[in-house]
């Protein structure tokens, strides 16, 4: 966490140094801070931020591209006369433990594919979830647990 | 092809009537009902639509002062929307017991 | 062409918007509007506040935009997640497309146990 710090205050400093410029600039500073970092890495041995750093860009990515594919299909039900939706409820196992990941988890799959996180089991480890286009439990349970999850353990762990 | 200036000029236009219409969309289901919850998502549509639309016109004025309003209006928003969603938690599961018991009539 | 760009962001994100309120009016039940409204609404607002940022390009600007959009991808599922609750307990009926209810059973148990109507628990 304080390389990340480190490596903003690098990038601020280089934005500083070029007088403006705008956030290509800023994100140029980034690349090449963690760039100078990672060259340096020895002396940082306890450090797993060059591990996390690229799983959470993957996390993020995959999240742009879950929220502009169920976009997609929620329109095409909202704007279309005839009714495609087949709504249903389903729990579904949660492997994630603290709040921290509950709440990543939980949260992420509100804003993706026609998902809704309704309740928490009071045990912590049921999420239940609205689906909108729901045709097969199973396959919808398990495209949750090793798309969206395993994504956000592996930066959280 | 038409200037870009113009191009920009009518999207703006443009996209400041949509955000009027949703308005109005989402001001029929607050009224419509049926649900005091139903209310809540409208309402929690309304101050995301609102937030779009101080953004619109703040390219609209070409002011960027406007944007400082939408942060403020982005912190303070949801926290209705979660008073009231508390709210309604909390009365029916009240008032779902006080049914089991057969207090209601009271 | 940064003019072209902003152009589209503020098209497609009052476009979203405006989806996600006909969504609210048509979709049959609260669970489903809310599905249009969260994930429409945030988008729509989003390209819309991203648009915005092309249009000014300035560093502060973007960094306004930037704390925008995390706040509104931050409190928009918390939002719906807490809304979405209270209309399940307050037993909102679902529409009749719906097929599968596995929190019904949980609820049930939850409602039977002792401790559910102790005045602490609310």
């Amino acid at each position: 966490m304080n390389l990340f710090v480190l490596n903003i205050a690098f990038a601020a400093l280089f934005v500083t140094l070029l007088e403006g410029g705008g956030l290509p600039t800023f994100l140029f500073g980034f690349a090449l801070g963690y760039a100078v970092l990672w060259l340096t890495k020895p002396l940082y041995p306890k450090t797993r931020y060059f591990q996390k750093f690229p799983k959470t860009i993957n996390l993020t990515l995959f999240f742009l591209k879950e929220l502009a594919v169920s976009n997609l299909k929620v329109l095409w039900d909202v704007i279309t006369p005839k009714h495609i939706n087949r709504p249903g409820i389903i729990g579904v196992p949660l492997a994630a433990r603290s709040d921290l990941e509950i709440f990543l988890v939980a949260n992420l799959l509100s804003l993706t594919p026609g998902t809704l996180s309704v309740d928490l089991s009071e045990d912590r480890r049921t999420l239940y979830v609205h689906v909108m286009f729901l045709e097969d439990v199973e396959e919808t349970r398990r495209q949750i647990k090793s798309g969206l999850e395993r994504r956000v353990l592996e930066v959280t762990r | 092809m038409i200037a870009a200036d113009q191009f920009l000029t009518i999207a703006i236009h443009g996209a400041l009537l949509v955000l009027l219409i949703s308005m109005a969309l989402v001001l029929w289901r607050l009224f419509r009902g049926p649900s005091a919850a139903d209310r809540v998502v409208a309402m929690d549509l309304l101050t995301v639509l609102v937030l779009a639309f101080v953004v619109a016109f703040a390219i609209y004025t070409r002011e960027t002062t406007y944007l400082d309003v939408a942060i403020a209006y982005a912190c303070i928003a949801f926290l209705g929307t979660i008073a009231l969603a508390r709210f309604l938690l909390r009365a029916y599961h009240r008032m779902w017991c006080y049914e089991q018991e057969g207090k209601l009539d009271e | 062409m940064s003019e072209y760009i902003a152009g589209i962001l503020i098209w497609v994100g009052s476009g979203f918007c405006f989806v996600a309120a006909l969504g609210i009016v048509r979709l049959p039940d609260t669970l489903t509007r809310m599905h249009a409204a969260t994930k429409a609404g945030t988008l729509g607002a989003g390209l819309l506040i991203i648009g915005g940022a092309v249009f000014f390009q300035e560093l502060l600007v973007t960094l306004r935009a930037l704390t925008i959009i995390a706040l509104v991808v931050l409190t928009a599922p918390v939002a719906a997640h807490l809304i979405g609750r209270a209309s399940y307990e307050s037993g909102v009926p679902l529409s009749d497309r719906t097929w599968i209810d596995e929190l019904e059973a949980y609820e049930n148990e939850k409602r039977a146990s002792e401790q559910y109507c102790q005045p602490g628990e609310w």
